[in-house]
């Protein structure tokens, strides 16, 4: 078939998916530091995104300001979350965590639809709808700006990582005991975290939001996300980026040959197979860790 | 109480860590401990002998406050730390007074290089100059953690890990240290060179340490004074030359059972836990 | 209400291994049975068909989806589509001719298979990585029927259900449908009451605690859960289809949706895990409470003249469905059944609360 329509899909699809990930390291984010699969990452990027647009359209506020306000509210909303709602079932089965979760999820999709309505939404940042072109291919100028923000992103959490704090976090995330015999408050460590994937999902609010405007079909993200997720290893960072480049790519690239043979939402397959084929094969992902064993 | 010491040397009024008649449940039914009194002097070294299961490692939480995590409680008695009662405080609070646990099987961050694991023990608000000195010190005692200071702490040899372990306990700047069976799974070669270095910090740096040990005769090498529980109950508390010479003690603990079977020992035993 | 041991003595095992070896418990099943077919004249037309009939109808599937979430461990999160594959089985095996009843095992075990499948691609994980799987073979399911014509039946995805007929005889009166349900209600709780006391309940429960401790002792994991996985599969592909033949009367693929399966789960964990009584709280709560709570605050509001949007209102419902998982899961994790434990247990000794272990 034709190559360049081959390479944009690709191209495309890897931008895409570079959002996937931007979902998924919220969950990566969570999963590492206190092994809860969030369930509610999607509705954290739904929230996100309203309480932009609470902040811009509702309280005035131009958008430079609004989303580093959105941001600070909700790394404080992620936190209460943990506390209020998590941290109490601490040790409880994790059938019970990942219906609190679930639970979560949809109170606040339903929370949101209460208070702002189901109706979408437009989100305005200022990203021009002009053709953007690479030599022959034609690229979404929106998804180029979302990849690169989560590039940024994640070179941010990389270097975090480093710091005494972040050093901290992966301390946590290795063992609980040893933490707490040395004096880490792993409750806040575990607290942080959350708040971090919250600020993460504001980040994939704004920027889907302004694709697809903000509506409650932002939440189900989540699909894409713990996909992602679970592809590169559910405590990989830099598995969340390669994984989603590589749903990104296939997910394009799938639905571009077989849409017109099965007629549309092949999409939603390929993530579902992607989802099943790795649990089968590879559980623990492209990049999650099994324990260390000694040689 | 039941716990009869044979003979308390008289240095009272001087103890980093005075446990008083301690009573240890799990889950609100298994009882671990029953009565412990225990007393550490200001920078000294005592050590706490008792077989598997003898609850050393319960009494060691009850003072670093880990117990709640796996939900065990002191249900009588007290913990005094400097002569103040510990009780209630998180084990965050007790680590910032001074106290530090060194969990058996060694557990170290085994994703972290060793250097990692030492900054992660840290305090986070403390100085970025005080982390690098008490670094430094940590590598000055343990020189083959700074040979290997960038590899994942997870394929260090075990010796390595259980330096690196009192390497970041070291890091939270103690005053007392307590050490739970730092040489189980370890050649005695290093048992030998990890305890005299245990030793050295215990004299150079003025640090308290009480050394919980199944391995009596390495460990009363280093200690003045030792304790020995079975049971849930302190049996015998002596300096470390008479427990040597102790024949209970040697009979059990150091080998020496010469001429009686097992079937005997396990017969005095049993006999000697009625009495206790 | 007085739950009172004493006075009970029990001569031999058989009496103390009764299913309900407490008087006041028979007394209490018998009453509710009577209620229960006495609904159609106890209850008005709109409460029987639209209530309480399908309540009974989810408090089946719940208790199926609760073997083996509640008693073997194991998550499913593609229950739905188990139901749907039941339902659309027994639809097309009617419409071909097939006789109900056989349509409906047919659909039942048309599910165990499907399910069974589920299980060998999915009980090689545990945990997370269990729900997920389930999760995404709900996906596949969706996808599956909505887009296979032959299957879902055409452009409008909507499947008209014939009557049913028991025994060649139409049933088409509410009460008649009525006490299909019933009957298939109280067909899967004696099974489940029994399953407690059976060789098969415990093994299940050894391998939900902890399923290598259990291959220690000799209780093969990996074929329990495969029986637990095809057993539920059965109770709910037969619960599907008797929704659809009483309830809803077509079959559309949203149904058997996702949400539904979320929802089952819902009921499953707010009723209590591996608790007979719960799944009925369970279902009841989580099918009722939603919208009662709605129209209390839409009263309330008119009441205080407050203007509430209709859209606002709409959205209510699932806000309080959140917020019931999330307040059961904080204030009692092992959900409503074992509050109503609490307070049996509680009465059971009642006034000497210290005879208590
Ligand atoms: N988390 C726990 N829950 C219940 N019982 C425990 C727990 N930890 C230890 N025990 C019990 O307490 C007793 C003492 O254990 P421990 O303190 O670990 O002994 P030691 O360290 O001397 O080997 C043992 O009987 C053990 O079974
Ligand atoms: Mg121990």
């Amino acid at each position: 078939m034709d190559l360049t329509y081959l390479l944009e899909l690709s191209v495309n699809g890897a931008l895409a998916g570079l959002m996937y990930s931007l979902v998924a390291m919220g969950i990566v984010l969570i999963y590492k530091s206190s092994s809860v699969p969030n369930l509610a990452q999607g509705s954290l990027v739904m929230l996100g995104a309203y309480i932009v647009l609470a902040f811009s359209n509702g309280l005035g506020a131009p958008m430079w300001m609004a989303i580093p306000l959105a941001m600070a509210f909700m790394f404080f909303a992620g936190m209460g979350i943990e506390r209020l709602a998590l941290r109490r079932l601490a040790g409880r089965p994790i059938v019970m965590i990942l219906m609190m979760t679930l639970g979560l999820d949809i109170f606040l999709r339903a929370g949101a639809m209460t208070i702002w309505g189901g109706s979408g939404r437009p989100m305005r940042i200022g990203i021009s709808d002009d053709p953007l072109f690479l030599g022959p291919l034609l690229l979404n100028r929106a998804y180029v700006v979302g990849a690169a923000v989560t590039l940024v992103l994640f070179a941010v959490f990389v270097l975090f990582f480093r710091t005494r704090r972040g050093v901290v976090l992966r301390a946590i995330s290795d063992d609980y005991m040893a933490s707490w015999s040395v004096g880490i408050s792993v409750e806040r460590g575990v607290a942080l975290s959350w708040a971090l994937a919250s600020v993460v999902a504001t980040t994939a609010g704004v920027l889907w939001g302004s694709i697809q405007s903000v509506d409650q079909s932002l939440s189900t993200l989540l699909l894409k996300g713990i996909t992602v997720g679970v592809l590169g290893g559910l405590d990989s960072l830099g598995g969340a980026i390669l994984a989603g480049i590589l749903l990104g790519v296939l997910e394009s690239v799938a639905s571009g040959y077989l849409d017109k043979l099965l007629g549309g939402g092949s999409r939603d397959l390929v993530v579902a197979a992607v989802l099943i084929l790795t649990i089968m094969i590879r559980p623990h992902g492209l990049f999650g860790r099994h324990d260390i064993e000694r040689i | 109480m039941t716990a009869t010491p044979t003979q308390v040397p008289d240095e009272a009024g001087d103890e980093v860590l005075t446990l008083n008649n301690v009573e240890v449940i799990y889950d609100r039914i298994a009882l671990a401990i029953k009565g412990v009194s225990v007393q550490v002097p200001r920078g000294g070294m005592i050590a706490l002998l008792g077989a598997n299961g003898a609850g050393k490692s319960t009494m060691l939480k009850a003072v670093s406050g880990l117990l709640a995590a796996e939900r065990g409680l002191v249900t009588r008695g007290e913990v005094c730390f400097m002569g103040e009662d510990i009780g209630g405080l998180a084990p965050q609070r007790r680590v910032k007074m001074g106290i530090v646990q060194v969990l058996e099987g060694r557990r170290v961050f085994e994703h972290l290089t060793p250097d990692e694991n030492l900054v992660a023990a840290s305090a986070i608000h403390g100085s970025r100059h005080d982390m690098a000195r008490n670094r430094d010190m940590v590598y000055t005692y343990f020189p083959r953690l700074r040979e290997r200071r960038a590899a994942a702490a997870g394929y260090l040899s075990g010796g390595e890990q259980q330096m690196l372990a009192i390497g970041r306990a070291l890091m939270t700047q103690p005053k007392l240290l307590m050490l739970d069976e730092p040489s189980l799974g370890l050649a005695p070669f290093l048992v030998a060179e990890i305890f005299d270095i245990v030793r050295r910090i215990n004299r150079e740096e003025g640090l308290s340490v009480l050394l919980v040990e199944q391995n009596a005769v390495a460990a009363l090498e280093v200690v003045s004074h030792g304790y020995l529980m079975d049971n849930g109950r302190i049996v015998m508390h002596d300096s470390a030359e008479a427990m040597k010479k102790n024949p209970d003690i040697q009979q059990f603990y150091l080998g020496g059972a010469e001429g009686r079977n097992f079937h005997d020992i396990k017969h005095y035993s049993r006999r000697k836990r009625w009495l206790s | 209400m007085l739950f009172r041991q004493a006075g009970i003595f029990h001569t031999d095992y058989a009496a103390d291994r009764a299913m309900f070896p407490i008087p006041l418990d028979r007394w209490m099943v018998g009453v509710l049975l009577a209620l229960g077919l006495a609904a159609p004249w106890v209850f008005s037309s709109l409460a029987l068909t639209s209530y309480v009939m399908p309540w009974l109808i989810w408090a089946a599937a719940a208790l199926g989806l609760n073997l083996i979430l509640g008693w073997a461990g194991q998550f499913h999160f593609g229950y739905a589509a188990i139901m749907g594959i039941g339902a659309y089985t027994a639809v097309h095996g009617v419409r071909a001719g097939i006789p109900w009843e056989i349509a409906v095992v047919l659909g039942g075990l048309m599910a165990t298979v499907v399910g069974i499948v589920f299980a060998f691609a999915a009980l090689r994980v545990k945990g997370l990585y269990l729900a997920l799987s389930t999760l995404a073979l709900q996906f596949v399911m969706d996808w599956v029927i909505s887009h296979v014509p032959a299957i879902s039946g055409g452009v409008s995805a909507t499947l008209q259900a014939p009557t049913l007929r028991l025994l060649g005889q139409q049933v088409t009166s509410e009460a008649g449908l009525y006490y299909v349900a019933l009957g298939w209600c109280l067909f899967v709780t004696v099974f489940m009451l029994n399953l407690r006391r059976t060789a098969l309940g415990r093994a299940l429960v050894a391998v939900r605690e902890k399923d290598f401790a259990a291959a220690v002792i000799g209780v093969q994991s990996f074929y329990y859960k495969l029986v637990a996985f095809a057993t539920s599969s059965f109770i709910g592909g037969v619960s599907g289809a008797i929704l659809v033949f009483t309830f809803y009367h077509a079959v559309t693929p949203e149904q058997f949706s996702v949400n539904v399966s979320i929802e089952l789960l819902a009921m499953v964990i707010v009723g209590g895990l591996a608790s007979i009584i719960g799944s009925y709280f369970g279902a009841a709560f989580i099918l009722l409470l939603p919208g009662q709570i709605n129209q209390l605050v839409a009263w309330t509001a008119k009441l205080m003249g407050a203007d509430i949007g209709v859209e606002t209102l709409a959205h209510i419902p699932q806000m309080v469905y959140g917020a019931l998982i999330i307040g059961v899961l904080l204030v009692e994790p092992m959900g409503l059944g074992k509050l109503y434990a609490n307070v049996r247990n509680y009465l059971l000794v009642w006034p000497f609360g210290y005879a208590r272990k």
